[in-house]
């Protein structure tokens, strides 16, 4: 049977890792080298990188740190921010990255995402959206979710599985570090919408919330950042957490 | 809340499963270690390792070492089964308590051992303490990462490859299980699976370096795991004794009180009848640290005491009913912690409500004390306070 | 020495990676001079079938890995290097493999509403006993990612098995070559005990 995954999500800025409250007061979260030794360590299914200050040094910063992370975790990595052509896709992947998460291109530049799935294979490219609600409805936004779009979600999520994503990951920006759960009404919108793949993103504070979001059918996997920044909290833990609540995860 | 049908420990308990049977992991883990790991063989096992480091740099091993019931065991049972020469280490994390000052002096001196001890930056520290407790409402990293790293850090510069620990993780939690027929190791691997709380040295200069309390990275070098190049140079073999011989902490405590007049002491929080294990006596932040956890997972240190005393057929789970109602008193050690985070009670309860372990809720209105134990007023207070 | 051939496509970086990380010399080969010399070889891939076929023919791998198979060294095919190892694949379109292990690759024939592509943790059930199992425990979950999956023309050739709305072919093996649908290299330890198994292997069984 397939497991359900969990992923942490490491950002970057200026090299070292950091996390916010819905895009905002970004604090230091460690170094991300290390950070990956010890989720490797933990067993992790799977660890998100993503670069948020879009400079050439903190580009060259994640290049390096997936280059050295490749070379003693030996679990999927999936690489972000800023990807806007299919050099960026080409550099990340022969850096070691299996996957890459492509954002604000692929409301700007849908073709890309069908050239990069045509080069490297459909599970190689996931395409993440952020979101927030407003007035009943969800807007997409891009550019580190500073730039509204008039991108209708439900169509964003059908034309990226059409034009071939492989995974969605899909963030509420609502609830992006605040730790009071994910945005469920949104996490319905998006599995009701595409047979791909789908991970949730932003909001994990417990591991009930993890609980929570997998009772959604169409969820297959759950990201977090908060949750083990900023929480007595590991991988391991969530695991046995989770497996007594019935949803099935990892053996390790 | 669910609890395991065999020693009481309930869901929030960290990395528990339970099995069809309502069994939990630990329970089957120590039913493994109890009936099917080869003892005589891991004894062998070990005998080779000893003698493969004997007598060939300064010391035969380095043993590092609190003054508890565990370690002081170990050093014992090194000394006196192996004829070792150690060289015996303890990081001091600032907290030790006057019977473990006792014990140390009079276990060091009837084994006629080599003793370094270290302590830290205070003032380091005390940032430490608070930062550790803002993110993971566990105040003890310098505490977790310098026991753990310090001894090696020695290691290495000793160049004394072998070190020897005590009981096994499996003992505890899940996080390694008997039932892999594994040895444990102290490596790094463990230490970023869980000692180090998921923050590296590294991690942390970042978190607390800034303008206003300007940080040295060398500050931050007693906990900082040695490279695995260092290791790897000084072929350092980082092995628990837990692995070897079946531990038995009842047995271990009654030994070493008999052998080296090595004392128990009061808990805070805990009944009386549970003192003689000699459980935690090490550390005068014991009371605050269990506190911490009941208001996290609605249980604390009697419950795992009992859950011990359970599955090494020395109560029932009848017997032990009396004593739960005792957990989740406010120790008076509480105080001290505030004052050393420069905290008031206030905030420390809404940080700790912030990582509660569902489906447990502290009841934060219960504001009974448990008694002071006798040392209180002989622990440390910033401005010489008593109360 | 383990070589890893490069068909264009596919992480390559993580299997040489886990191949030193295990202590041993691994060599990328980018054509079939040095093929020879390799007491073992490693085919990964990632991508489309008919892509990575056509690649392997105009670098000239196509002889030189069914001699190299012929010859009875040990052979290790991930991912899509596992399926490549098959007579025919379809994706996009109809296209002949290396016919080392007979069979065909096929689309998952999953439900509709099953999300594609199978990409996760999932776990294999083994039909017997092999060497480069070995140490492995029973239960562990392996790193799976593909919409493809290999139809093996001879039962004796399957070795282990996975579920996905179906059961499918996760594992083939025969004499001297295997091949592996999951991601040794991204499944952590039991991956990577595996690929030590491999890379002490003599290709017997």
């Amino acid at each position: 049977m397939l497991k359900k995954r969990l992923i942490p999500v490491l950002l970057l800025k200026q090299g070292r890792m950091v996390k916010g409250r819905q895009f905002r007061d970004y604090r230091d979260t460690g170094d991300p080298i290390s950070a990956a030794r010890i989720y490797n360590a933990q067993k992790t299914d799977e660890l998100v990188f993503l670069d948020i200050d879009a400079s050439h040094e903190n580009r060259r910063t994640l290049v390096r740190v997936i280059e050295e992370v490749s070379k003693e975790c030996f679990m999927p990595f999936t690489v972000g921010g800023g990807v806007r052509a299919i050099e960026d896709v080409r550099n990340l992947l022969n850096a070691g990255a299996d996957k890459v998460l492509i954002n604000s291109a692929a409301v700007e530049n849908p073709q890309l995402v069908t050239d990069a799935a045509n080069v490297f294979g459909r599970q190689c490219i996931v395409a993440g959206i952020d979101a927030r609600r407003e007035n009943g409805h969800y807007r997409v936004y891009v550019e580190g979710a500073k730039v509204p779009t008039d991108v209708d979600l439900v169509e964003h999520v059908r034309c990226l599985e059409t034009m071939g994503a492989g995974e969605i990951f899909i963030n509420s920006i609502d609830q992006d570090g605040m730790m009071n759960g994910y945005d469920h009404d949104l996490l319905k919108l998006v599995v009701a919408a595409t047979k791909l793949p789908v991970i949730a993103c932003g909001g994990a504070g417990n591991f009930q919330h993890l609980v929570d979001a997998f009772d959604i059918n169409g969820v297959h996997a759950v990201a977090c950042a908060s949750l083990f920044h900023f929480g007595d909290n590991n991988p391991i833990r969530a695991r046995a957490f989770l497996r007594n609540k019935g949803v099935p995860v990892k053996n390790v | 809340m669910k609890k395991c049908l065999k020693c009481g420990l309930p869901e929030t308990y960290e990395t528990i499963e339970y099995d069809e049977n309502g069994i939990c992991n630990i329970c089957r883990s120590t039913e493994f270690k109890q009936n099917k790991i080869d003892w005589t063989l891991r004894k062998g096992m070990l005998d080779s390792i000893i003698e493969k480091f004997r007598g060939k740099y300064d010391y035969d091993c380095i043993v590092p070492y609190s003054g508890g019931k565990d370690s002081t065991f170990q050093l014992y049972y090194l000394c006196n089964e192996y004829k070792l020469k150690p060289l015996v280490i303890r990081f001091n994390h600032g907290f030790l308590r006057p019977i473990i000052q006792e014990n140390t002096e009079r276990t060091l001196k009837s084994l006629g051992v080599d003793f370094i001890e270290f302590t830290p930056n205070w003032t380091i520290v005390k940032r430490l303490m608070r930062e550790s407790f803002q993110r993971k409402t566990d105040f003890c990293w310098h505490c977790h990462c310098g026991i753990y790293s310090y001894p090696l850090r020695l290691a290495v510069k000793f160049q004394v490859p072998l070190v020897i620990w005590g009981e096994a993780i499996s003992e505890i939690t899940a996080y390694y299980d008997y039932e892999k027929d594994e040895i444990e190791y102290e490596d790094e691997q463990k230490f970023n699976m869980f000692r180090n709380l998921g923050i590296s040295a590294d991690d942390m200069y970042g978190m607390i370096h800034s303008p206003e309390f300007p940080v040295d990275r060398r500050d931050l070098l007693p906990y900082t795991y040695p490279t695995a190049k260092e290791l790897r140079g000084l072929n350092c073999t980082s092995i628990c004794l837990g692995s070897f011989i079946p531990w038995d902490y009842t047995k271990n405590t009654a030994l070493i009180k008999e052998k080296l007049g090595w004392k128990s002491d009061e808990l805070e929080c805990v009944p009386e009848e549970l003192h003689a294990s000699g459980e935690k006596i090490e550390c005068f932040m014991q009371g605050v640290r269990d506190y911490t956890k009941y208001c996290k997972r609605g249980y604390s240190r009697i419950s795992q005491m009992i859950a011990f005393d359970i599955r090494n057929g020395r109560m029932t789970l009848e017997e032990a009913q009396k004593y739960y109602p005792l957990e989740g008193r406010k120790p008076a050690s509480l105080k001290i912690l505030l004052e050393y985070l420069g905290l008031n009670e206030e905030i420390f309860n809404e940080t700790v409500k912030h990582t509660e372990v569902s489906p447990y809720h502290h009841d934060y209105s219960r504001n009974e004390y448990a008694d002071k134990t006798w040392d209180f007023d002989r622990w440390y207070r910033e401005n010489n306070r008593k109360s | 020495m383990i070589g890893v051939i490069d068909c264009g496509m596919g992480n390559l970086r993580s299997v040489l990676n886990a191949i030193e990380y295990l202590g041993f010399e691994g060599i990328l080969l980018k054509e079939p001079a040095l093929l020879a010399e390799c007491d073992r070889v490693i085919l990964p891939g990632v991508g489309a079938y008919a892509k990575a076929m056509g690649n392997l023919q105009a670098r000239g791998f196509v002889p030189a890995i069914q001699s190299y198979a012929a010859a009875n060294k040990p052979i290790l095919g991930i991912c899509l290097g596992m399926q490549l190892l098959s007579t025919t694949g379809h994706e996009p379109y109809r296209c002949d493999g290396l016919n080392i292990i007979p069979g065909e690759v096929v689309p998952m024939a999953v439900k509709t509403t099953t999300a594609l592509p199978h990409v996760g943790w999932n776990s294999v059930r083994l039909l017997r006993e092999h060497p480069l199992f070995a140490g492995v425990r029973r239960d562990i979950d392996f790193y799976f990612v593909h919409s493809y999956c290999f139809q093996a023309s001879s039962v004796q050739d399957t070795l282990g098995v996975t579920e996905y709305d179906i059961s499918f072919t996760a594992v083939v093996a025969r004499g001297n070559v295997l091949g592996l649908q999951f991601h040794p290299e991204k499944s952590q330890v039991a991956g990577l005990r595996i690929l030590e198994n491999f890379c002490q292997w003599d290709g017997t069984c």
